[in-house]
């Protein structure tokens, strides 16, 4: 075969896969929209606290030593290139915290924990039949599986966003107040009167596309799966490569709405 | 009521049967090929290349989803392998189907669990220990008996038991035997299904009718 051949099958093969994967995110996101009743079912509202534990509250302690490194290092580039300047340091820190690495960062942290165990988990009850076992109880699978971890994961994202910049915020000015470069309760009334709603509606928007994203490309790669059990390592990469992407695809177009 | 009309479908050709209400019957098959196969078309999971499965009346692949799902709700089917979900430890298991439909909390059951699990032969020390296992670390007899125990949990109209007693020793078919007869004699119309290998415990499983799935 030539390159004449190759490539272009290749670039096909690519369109095609992202229109798959596009056609099937579509279709998890209306149906998990129409179904979020199913969580009034006891099981169903029992995998969603498991969810949320899971890909909230375990996630803390990463989130929180990223995010406090993350504050550090900011603040203290932002002094050494602004000096004491109390306002021109609050936007700054907004611009980088609030817009770009809170959202950015967490869902760095739950793709890396919660996407790759999610696509994982379901590829492997597909592979072993437990998708059809499931709707042989009367269950719907859709309803059972995707709906309360699509809704546990997006939760999940949002909380720990709000998290991420909290302490991101609070520790970069408080090690900066240790290192003498600004007055600690000074620099938090700075950034608490810069910040407006629009960047925390725009903020806590990017983690809840963020969430809807992870969590139904997660569901989408596992209940895909077929085959033999390798397909199980294949679902959990595919699923974690593909949010990343997006996550930045959609990071950048979010970003370059609201804010240019 | 359970119908088979022509059914052709991979080595199966052309089986008919009906199985009113009441009926115990018994299904034997010559090879495990036959079983997945005959397993796989009369629960909705492969359509056959030719005729028609009825459940009730209603042509199984002629159902919405959503139809199958409610349909299935008045099915017990106790799979071969147990038919677990691995995630789940086995008192999840147990209550999963009862808790989900009926809104049965497990507190609320569990009396009557223990009793049911009495019945097959399970002290409630030995339950204590495996309710808190995955199904991985369940022995087969005791995935089969959760898989029994969750059926029963909803009082099914059809029972349909795939290989039962295929790989137990001659007490563990034996219990299963007796709850099942048991049950299927507790409520009036109901219909049990026995999908077995033909070796002596099918032989000495007394039905009404006998379904020869071997051509």
């Amino acid at each position: 075969m030539s390159l004449a051949t190759i490539i272009p099958g290749r670039i096909g093969r690519v369109v095609l896969n992202v229109a798959d994967y596009w056609q099937g995110f579509s279709e998890l996101l209306f149906y998990v929209l129409r179904r979020l009743r199913a969580l009034g079912r006891p099981p169903v509202r029992l995998v969603l606290q498991k969810q949320i534990y899971f890909t909230g509250i375990e996630a803390l302690g990463a989130v929180t030593a990223i995010a406090m490194l993350s504050g550090i290092v900011i603040t203290t580039q932002v002094t050494s290139l602004v000096g004491q300047n109390i306002a021109l340091t609050a936007k700054i820190m907004l611009w980088t915290v609030v817009r770009e690495l809170g959202p950015l960062l967490s869902a760095i942290v739950i793709i890396a924990r919660s996407s790759s165990a999610t696509a994982s988990e379901l590829a492997n009850m597909k592979i072993r039949g437990e998708i059809d076992n499931l709707r042989l109880l009367g269950i719907s699978p859709g309803d059972y599986l995707v709906v309360p971890r699509v809704a546990g994961i997006t939760l999940s994202v949002v909380a720990v966003t709000f998290y991420f910049q909290m302490t991101a915020i609070v520790t970069g000015y408080a090690f900066a107040s240790l290192t003498g470069n600004l007055p600690f309760v000074t620099s938090l009334s700075g950034i608490l009167s810069t910040l407006s709603m629009t960047e925390v509606t725009v903020s806590l928007f990017k983690a809840l596309v963020f969430g809807l994203v992870i969590s139904i490309t997660s569901c989408y790669y596992g209940l895909r799966a077929s085959g033999s059990i390798t397909a199980v390592p294949r679902a959990a990469t595919g699923a974690v490569m593909r949010n990343l992407i997006t996550v930045f695809l959609l990071n950048g177009i979010i970003s370059y709405v609201f804010f240019i | 009521m359970i119908s088979f009309d022509h059914v052709s479908e991979g080595p199966m050709r052309d089986l008919s049967f009906d199985l009113v209400a009441g009926t115990r019957a018994k299904a034997i098959y010559d090879s495990d090929e036959r079983r997945n196969v005959f397993f796989a078309v009369i629960t909705g999971l492969r359509r056959p290349a030719k005729g028609s499965v009825k459940w009730d009346g209603k042509d199984i692949y002629a159902l919405e989803e959503s139809g199958r799902l409610t349909l299935f709700q008045r099915i017990g089917i106790v799979p071969a392998d147990g038919g677990l979900i691995s995630n789940l430890k086995a008192w999840e298991n147990v209550m999963l189907p009862a808790w989900y439909h009926r809104g049965i909390a497990p507190l609320q059951a569990e009396r009557k669990v223990i009793d049911l699990f009495r019945q097959l032969g399970l002290t409630e020390a030995g339950l204590q220990r495996q309710m808190g296992r995955l199904p991985d670390q369940l022995t087969m007899y005791e995935k089969r008996a959760v898989a029994l125990v969750r059926a029963m949990l909803m009082e099914p109209d059809i029972l349909l038991y795939d290989s039962l007693f295929t790989g137990l020793d001659r007490e563990s078919s034996n219990q299963f035997l007796s709850v099942t007869g048991e049950y299927h004699e507790k409520k009036a119309g109901r219909i049990s299904l026995y999908l077995c290998a033909d070796d002596a415990v099918s032989a000495r499983l007394t039905t009404d009718q006998t379904i020869t799935l071997a051509h």
